[in-house]
């Protein structure tokens, strides 16, 4: 056509390169965030709060089933013991308006485990079943807390 | 690199793409090369930087891609307009910047988002009233049979996209404090956990509110944008897959009752199941959309190489280009995907639809990472809207869906669209600066701990 065409082509590729070499480059750091693998500190940093409190290990764990603003799977240690409820100074905070501030307690002791409901107001149920003052735990059973719900795991 | 200054060397590209599109579309149309495109290249970049310091100012923690991946769109909007029509162009750049003030004084004015919480009856009212308005004599109009806008002396705006705003403030407030309650009281029933049946009220409220809107203000397209974040929002303040369930089927089950006896709702559905039936006539929009899309090929045409008016053809036409002539109907507003899609081929496409793929991803995000229920729906609310609007018209011209008349946003020229979707980003950006803070601090305060 004229001397402008060879150019014209060129734009036509670059501008479709340009858009993609973007596109990959924002999708990177979406990944990366989505991920949680920045380096803590960074603006966009989002590491694993529950690994960096509790650097020991157990071999039980509380998994979360629904609720509590929590998201389905999350598991935390139960390691030295554990409070779980609406309040911050809760080691597991539910955003769950049945919760009372420290609504119960899970931790070990000798070879077992047990869950203790520390005078909440709407209680706490163990396989569906009212809890009154503390019980023993099972591999598999369940603590429902208002809407939120646990499941006990042992390794 | 701090967020702000990711923002800050995102927006280069996002020039670059702007100067290179001026440059070809200039190319091919004059076959000069000139500082033209360089000009408006800068012009477009200079307004961005502009408003990235505001940015910088207010919402220091804020997500760093939102504002990037929007003004990619906004120049994918004006090169292709600038593309079709100078004027329509100069228009669009103008709505452009009265988006970005507009954006700008949302940020700057509204300190705490947290507010509008307080005043959720006041905004759904004005939300109801702006759909109304349309269907008012005297100063609402038609496009296509359908209310969509107002006129008052010489200004035309569309309402919807203001009241979807506002509907989701509202339906993002009062799903938060009902939450509780639509879980608590659901019951089983053969299976699937309906909620409440005193609860259930609203919920029916809203689908009856969208069946009206796609019977009275014929406005399909709006209809299921609506509703479709809705559900988004009902799922994730409850959770309940079943509520999701629920509202399909009823949503469907209203559409196929107007699809059979609503004249211009029956019309779309045959359209959409056979577009080259009446190929010259009623299918002709969709026709040529699907014409131009396979035309474009992998790369495309490229751009300002498209056919979108045949030579002459405007002689018996006493508009003016857009509304007359065009071999595309309506090329710079519902089809101006086709156009995209014509002149970038299949590739660009794609990368538009990855773009608002990206905006909902970093929406979600910011869902996930706000700590408070209600800034959690809202999130969640103004990104499905925007992603559903940008679905129902990318699929209504690629023909997955019946096609509807919205915008495709911070593409599609019109000011109503333009400064609605950029009041809707500087509230998105406000969640994501308080949410995003408060991951920072607590980040710094385990660090601190740690050292």
């Amino acid at each position: 056509m004229n001397d402008l065409e060879p150019l014209a082509v060129a734009l036509r590729f670059g501008f479709l390169a340009v858009l993609y070499l973007f596109l990959l480059w924002v999708m990177r750091m979406s990944l990366r965030d989505l991920r949680g693998v920045a380096t803590p500190g960074l603006e966009t940093g989002y590491h694993e709060v529950a690994g960096a409190v509790a650097p020991a290990t157990t071999d039980a764990w509380l998994v979360v089933e629904a609720g509590g603003g929590l998201s389905k799977g999350e598991r935390f240690d139960v390691f030295g013991g554990i409070s779980l409820g609406r309040s911050p100074d809760a080691d597991v905070r539910l955003d769950d308006r049945y919760a009372s501030g420290i609504h119960a307690r899970v931790y070990g002791r000798g070879s077992s485990y047990f869950v203790e409901d520390m005078n909440s107001t709407n209680g706490t149920l163990l396989n569906s079943q009212e809890l009154r003052g503390e019980a023993d735990l099972q591999p598999g059973d369940s603590i429902r807390i208002g809407d939120t719900e646990f499941i006990f795991e042992v390794a | 690199m701090s967020a702000r200054s990711r923002e800050l060397f995102a927006l280069i590209p996002v020039g670059l793409l702007v100067t290179a599109g001026f440059t070809a579309v200039l190319i091919t149309q004059s076959d000069q090369l000139g500082d033209l495109s360089f000009v408006y290249g800068l012009y477009f970049l200079g307004l961005c930087v502009a408003t990235h310091f505001v940015i910088r100012a207010r919402l220091p923690d804020a997500d760093p891609f939102l504002f990037p991946l929007v003004a990619l769109l906004a120049a994918f909007g004006v090169v292709m307009l600038f593309r079709l029509d100078d004027g329509l162009a100069r228009d669009q750049a103008n709505w452009f910047v009265v988006g970005l003030v507009a954006f700008s004084l949302t940020i700057v004015f509204l300190k705490d988002y947290e507010v509008l919480e307080r005043y959720r009856y006041l905004i759904a009212t004005a939300g109801i009233v702006l759909l109304l308005l349309p269907r008012l004599p005297g100063i609402g109009e038609t496009t296509n049979e359908a209310f969509l806008s107002v006129s008052v002396g010489p200004l035309t705006f569309q309402p919807t996209e203001l009241a979807k705003i506002c509907i989701v403030i509202f339906l993002a407030s009062y799903l938060n404090e009902k939450r509780e309650v639509l879980v608590v009281g659901a019951r089983t029933v053969a299976g699937i956990v309906l909620p409440p049946l005193k609860h259930l009220g609203p919920l029916l409220v809203i689908w009856g509110a969208a069946m009206v809107m796609l019977v009275f203000i014929r406005d399909l397209g709006s209809s299921l944008m609506f509703f479709g974040a809705f559900l988004a929002m009902i799922y994730v303040a409850t959770a309940r897959i079943s509520f999701v369930i629920v509202g399909l089927v009823l949503f469907f089950a209203g559409a196929w009752f107007f699809a059979n006896t609503v004249g211009h709702v029956q019309e779309r559905f045959d359209i959409w199941l056979d577009p080259f039936e009446d190929a010259g006539g009623s299918g002709f929009q969709v026709a040529q959309s699907l014409f131009a899309q396979a035309d474009g090929g992998l790369f495309g045409r490229g751009l300002g190489e498209s056919l979108v008016q045949l030579p002459g053809a405007s002689k018996d036409c006493l508009g003016e280009f857009p509304d007359c002539g065009a071999i595309l109907p309506a090329p710079h507003t519902d089809f101006i995907y086709a156009v995209i899609v014509n002149e970038l081929g299949l590739f660009g496409g794609a990368a538009v639809v990855l773009i608002y793929a990206m905006i909902a991803e970093r929406g979600f995000k910011t869902a996930v990472l706000a700590d408070d229920g209600f800034s959690k729906l809202l999130a969640t609310g103004l990104t499905t809207i925007v992603a559903f609007q940008a679905f129902v018209i990318i699929g209504g011209v690629t023909r997955v869906i019946p096609i509807t008349g919205v915008t495709l946003p911070f593409i599609s020229y019109g000011g109503s669209s333009i400064v609605a979707n950029f009041i809707l980003l500087a509230l998105l950006l406000s969640v994501s600066d308080k949410a995003r803070r408060r991951v920072r601090r607590e980040n710094e305060a385990l660090e601190a701990e740690y050292r």
